[in-house]
């Protein structure tokens, strides 16, 4: 593939332009596997998932049933509590999962010691295969009875305990701590390194005139990081709403009363569990909107001042 | 690492991964199974996995000596995990088209194999003289394989669902072994006893969870004489008296008398690793899921019995049945078909052999004398072969599943959809299980609404 | 050093030393209780028998450690298999991802062909788009790929191929070379240089730390991944470690399952301490570039 393209040299075409033609044959051949993967893994599938779901294959034989799937999909009584569930998931998780990284990164960016040791700890669960750790969650941390971990700490400390996973009001935190646990590394590291990049003369000047620890933080450090801030945002938001491995594997599933359904897993249910890939593909487009809609709100306000 | 260096590092790295990849390639071939020699191949899934050591040995066994009997036919073992169908992988392989030859379905999968159109309708291939016993099946599971008059799986396992109880667990709670609980009433007591007697264990257990919640709702609405879907199949029927009963008596052993256990939502491998740890007093199950707490999950057989199924004022007015077998893929050609059914005649309908060795299976780890697999026809030669041979070799006392065998309660069969409907019953079940302010009410008419949902969708 | 939030005089004084002391022994403690606790909780409790895992309150240390546990996870789940699929999967992925993504941004970045920009508009548009909402489509594409009507399920490909369609890497390299100044290019097109051969001796050479960031990005993804391989690798001989270790979980007992957790958790956490400095700076650097 990355070999030049012979070109045919044409009669009545001079060579400044055969040789034109020449440098876009070689562009396009080191184009072309790239651009063979979008066309065939994204570009195509995205005309396909819309055009699936108006259709209907039942026995090999496909149909054209307009809105039906669409229909359908919402009248599911699970379609309204996987959105609540996969809004309250992302809100929570960008309180917790965001600010929580945000403010360890300003904490070990202050330190002299240790520095690498606490940055290693902070990364090191981000490494384990994301089965492992909610393994470790569901068998151990949030086991209901007394004899789990949380549990035991929280009778040590006299504290009520829970029942987690199997308590409906506990399902989304639950989730949104061991998620959190699983992959706050990354995102510290990158808070880090933007941190490092914030000129000490700012701070200097804002000491000067008078500003507290707090005052500096707002001042200072959050204005310098903003960009990446906004980023990250956007980033964790758009992967905290296709929320699944955690209910799958913490939940099994749907949870109790489909305290943990998301989004995501309605799609995998749909599709896999009720034999219903339409209705599943048009369950992806609902998805597809929603998210776009968020896109363009949030970029029009993150560019906007 | 210098220039060239690093491209020749490059370079090793590309040619290596083009290597390996052009390799795990040509080890996918999809040729029709019989090669020059004039060899049959086929492949066949639902081998045992490694954690059930013996029954894998029996498994590569029984392939051994068929191959020797028949030496044109290639049989190609594939174990696809502990369940040999959970259903989201079954649903990928049977769209991916990536299953076995022979493939393995659960009795409920009949209509989602023929929905993928992966399944060979096998009529002309089935009959005495392919399959000896044949006629000795009991042509109420034939009938499940069937759509249309033509038949599309063979058979080979059935069961039926009785009150799994630890008979070491009741003495300590001071109950009679050899008189269980025969009403759900009487279940109650019995668990508020046992939980009672030792605070870790659960008098009673039940899922709610991976879609055996579902399945143990449906047993348990069929004990009470209720029905998941209408005569016709096309509404819901469990938000009725009977679903309300099954539901308030789970409410009342989970809440009122707290003898259920605090870990919840389980699944399948979740109550029996609790049972075989000791810690379940009671559960309904199929007198198979002890050959399972045994072989598995490391439990002693000695503990358990198996009763009938419950009921609300006496026994069960019915119990859930169900049953396995194996599909044929399609596009198979004649000679696969042939040895396919020669496989399954020798290994899972054959008194003596395969799964009905039970002179092997005596020594072994695996409890022989249960009442299962209830494949044969009452009064049929193979039925009575198998019967006579059970006896003879069983390893496990025969008096524990005496009650089970002498009182047959009337066999009640999957709703269609089974899974999908197992999947949404779950959270009812979940529901009643883990929130002690649940509405069975409301439980039952959110799981009715989005059952009868599914079925408007499947039609 | 350059100066942070605090300065190094205040934390050096009397009342803000001790605060740092105070504030940095808590930390300390604090996060090595957080990310170390659960995982000695994972080693240890794997080790315990089903009874003591079930006992009240917890045992700290198992009392008649069962290493049978650990053996049994490695043999039943046969995870040197799943560990090996994982691991070729991943090299499959940087691979292609290297080969086609970075041919892909340098014809973008310096060749600039007709509709370049189209082309980089139709990737970069596909960012937008979470995987979750294509799983399905995406899916039925790789049991039939069109035109060629070629199953990929069971095959890696199922994961190298999907994988090279990554609008965020085609960008990051491509900022990376738009950053690699012209004259340099210009200069290799007069010694007659071919396009393949400038981008082979001087544009890659150039270009590690950005290479290596990719190449972290594409093992990551293919070892966090799990509803994709879990859908395009049904088969018990070809799933990765985590969809293995899901798969089996339900007809497992609790503790081998967690045993197996561990063992699949070892080979990524040693590698990384090997080299987490290589790692952490790689990433740090190459993430603020893009």
């Amino acid at each position: 593939m990355t070999a030049p393209a012979p070109v045919k040299a044409e009669a009545g075409v001079s060579p400044k332009s055969r040789r034109k033609i020449r440098d876009n044959l070689t562009g396009h051949a080191f184009l072309i596997g790239a651009v063979l993967c979008f066309a065939l893994f994204m570009w195509y599938p995205m005309i396909r998932g819309l055009v699936m779901s108006f259709q209907r294959t039942r026995r090999g034989v496909t149909t054209w049933v307009g809105w039906d799937n669409y229909l359908r999909i919402i009248d599911d009584p699970s379609f309204w509590v996987a959105w609540k569930n996969t809004f309250y998931f992302t809100g929570l998780a960008l309180i917790v999962g965001f600010a929580v990284p945000f403010f360890v990164a300003i904490v070990l960016n202050e330190f002299r010691h240790a520095k690498g040791y606490l940055r290693v700890l902070v990364y090191l669960p981000v490494m384990l295969p994301p089965a492992s750790a909610l393994f470790l969650f569901k068998y151990y941390a949030y086991d209901p009875s007394e004899a789990g971990l949380f549990n035991a700490i929280l009778t040590f400390l006299h504290l009520p305990t829970s029942e987690w996973m199997q308590s409906p009001t506990m399902t989304m935190p639950a989730m949104v701590l061991a998620s959190t646990w699983m992959n706050m590394g990354g995102a510290v590291l990158i808070y880090l390194a933007s941190l490092q990049n914030i000129s000490g003369d700012l701070y200097e000047a804002a000491e000067l005139d008078g500003a507290g620890i707090w005052k500096r933080i707002w001042h200072v450090t959050i204005p310098q990081t903003r960009l990446i801030l906004a980023l990250l945002a956007m980033m964790q938001i758009v992967a905290t709403m296709q929320l699944f491995i955690e209910p799958l594997i913490l939940a099994n599933g749907a949870g109790t009363q489909d305290s943990a359904t998301s989004v995501a897993y309605l799609i995998y249910q749909h599709g896999f569990f009720q034999n219903d890939l339409n209705g599943a593909a048009a369950l992806g487009v609902i998805m597809l909107v929603v998210l776009a809609a968020f896109s363009a709100v949030y970029l029009r306000l993150s560019t906007k001042d | 690492m210098s220039v060239p260096q690093y491209r020749k590092v490059a370079a090793l790295a590309l040619v290596a991964g083009l290597g390996l990849s052009l390799t795990a390639c040509s080890t996918k071939s999809d040729d029709d199974g019989s090669d020059a020699a004039g060899k049959v191949t086929i492949t066949v899934d639902c081998q045992p996995v490694a954690a059930q050591k013996e029954l894998l040995d029996n498994w590569n066994a029984d392939v051994a000596e068929f191959q020797k009997q028949n030496p044109d036919i290639v049989i190609k073992s594939i174990s696809v995990g502990q369940q040999c169908n959970n259903p989201p992988d079954f649903t990928a392989r049977l769209a991916g088209g990536t299953t076995t030859d022979v493939f393995y379905g659960y009795m409920t999968d009949l209509q989602q194999v023929l929905d993928s159109g992966q399944a060979m309708d096998i009529t002309p291939y089935v009959n005495k003289d392919t399959v000896s016993t044949w006629d000795s099946v009991d042509p109420a599971l034939k009938e499940v394989f069937t759509d249309g008059g033509k038949l599309y799986g063979v058979p080979v396992k059935n069961y039926s669902m009785g009150l799994v109880y630890n008979k070491t667990l009741f003495q300590k709670a001071g109950l009679d072994v050899n008189n269980p609980p025969k009403t759900w009433a009487e279940v109650r007591e019995a668990a508020k006893k046992i939980s009672a007697a030792d605070k870790s264990v659960a008098g009673y257990a039940e899922y709610s969870a991976g879609n055996t919640g579902g399945w143990h709702f449906t047993s348990l609405l069929y004990s009470q004489g209720g029905r998941v879907l209408s005569e016709d199949g096309k509404k819901a029927a469990f938000n009725s008296a009977e679903g309300k009963q099954v539901l308030q008596n789970l409410k009342d052993m989970r809440y009122g008398d707290d003898s259920m256990g605090s870990r919840q939502l389980l699944q399948w491998g979740d109550l029996l690793t609790n049972a075989a740890a000791g810690k379940v007093g009671m559960f309904i199950g199929a007198p198979d899921t002890t050959q399972a707490i045994v072989s598995q999950f490391k439990g002693k057989f000695e503990d358990w019995a198996v009763a009938p199924l419950p009921g609300q004022s006496d026994l069960g007015k019915g119990t859930l049945g169900g049953g396995e077998g194996y599909f044929f893929k399609k596009d198979l050609t004649k000679e696969q078909v042939e040895a396919g059914l020669k496989w399954i005649a020798y290994q899972k309908l054959t008194p003596g052999k395969g799964q009905f060795d039970y002179v092997r299976a005596k020594p072994q780890n695996y409890p022989v004398g249960l009442p299962q697999p209830l494949l044969f026809a009452n009064g049929s030669e193979a039925q009575k072969q198998e019967f006579d041979l059970r006896k003879a070799n069983a390893n496990v006392p025969v008096e524990n599943f005496a009650l089970f065998e002498n009182k047959q309660l009337p066999i009640v069969g999957e709703p269609r959809d089974a899974q999908a409907i197992y999947a949404i019953l779950d959270s009812a079940m979940s529901g009643v299980l883990t929130d002690p302010k649940a509405n069975v009410d409301t439980l039952l008419k959110t799981a009715e609404e989005k059952v009868n949902q599914l079925l408007a969708a499947g039609s | 050093m350059t100066r942070t939030l605090i300065s190094h005089a205040q934390l050096r004084r009397g009342r803000g030393r001790v605060i740092y002391w105070t504030l940095l022994t808590v930390v300390v403690v604090g996060f090595t209780l957080v990310f170390l606790g659960p995982l000695y909780w994972m080693v240890t409790g794997a080790l315990k028998s089903g009874q003591e895992i079930a006992q009240t309150p917890p045992t700290l240390f198992p009392q008649d450690p069962q290493p049978q546990n650990y053996v049994d996870a490695w043999t039943q789940l046969d995870l040197a298999k799943l560990l090996f699929n994982t691991f070729y999967y991943a090299a499959g992925a940087v691979l292609f991802q290297l080969v086609f993504d970075t041919a892909a941004a340098y014809a973008l970045s310096k060749l600039r062909p007709a509709f370049g920009n189209v082309i980089l508009g139709a990737m970069l548009a596909t960012l937008m788009i979470p995987a979750m909402v294509l799983i399905v489509p995406q899916y039925q594409t790789v049991i039939d790929l069109p035109v060629l009507n070629l199953s990929l399920i069971d095959s890696p490909f199922a994961i190298w191929l999907p994988m090279v369609a990554n609008a965020f890497n085609i960008f990051l390299l491509k900022r990376f070379f738009d950053s690699i100044p012209e004259e340099i290019m210009a200069a290799a097109f007069v010694d007659g240089a071919t396009p393949l051969r400038t981008l082979w001796s001087i544009i890659l050479p150039m270009s590690r730390p950005i290479l290596g960031v990719v190449s972290i990005f594409a093992v990551t993804a293919v070892w966090k991944d799990f509803l994709w391989p879990l859908l395009v690798m049904p088969h018990p001989e070809t799933r990765t470690i985590s969809v293995g270790i899901y798969a089996f979980a339900a007809g497992t007992p609790q503790n081998v399952v967690v045993a197996a957790s561990v063992i699949a958790a070892l080979p990524t956490v040693v590698i990384f301490l090997i080299f987490q400095r290589n790692i952490m700076s790689g990433l740090t650097a190459g993430s603020l570039k893009g």
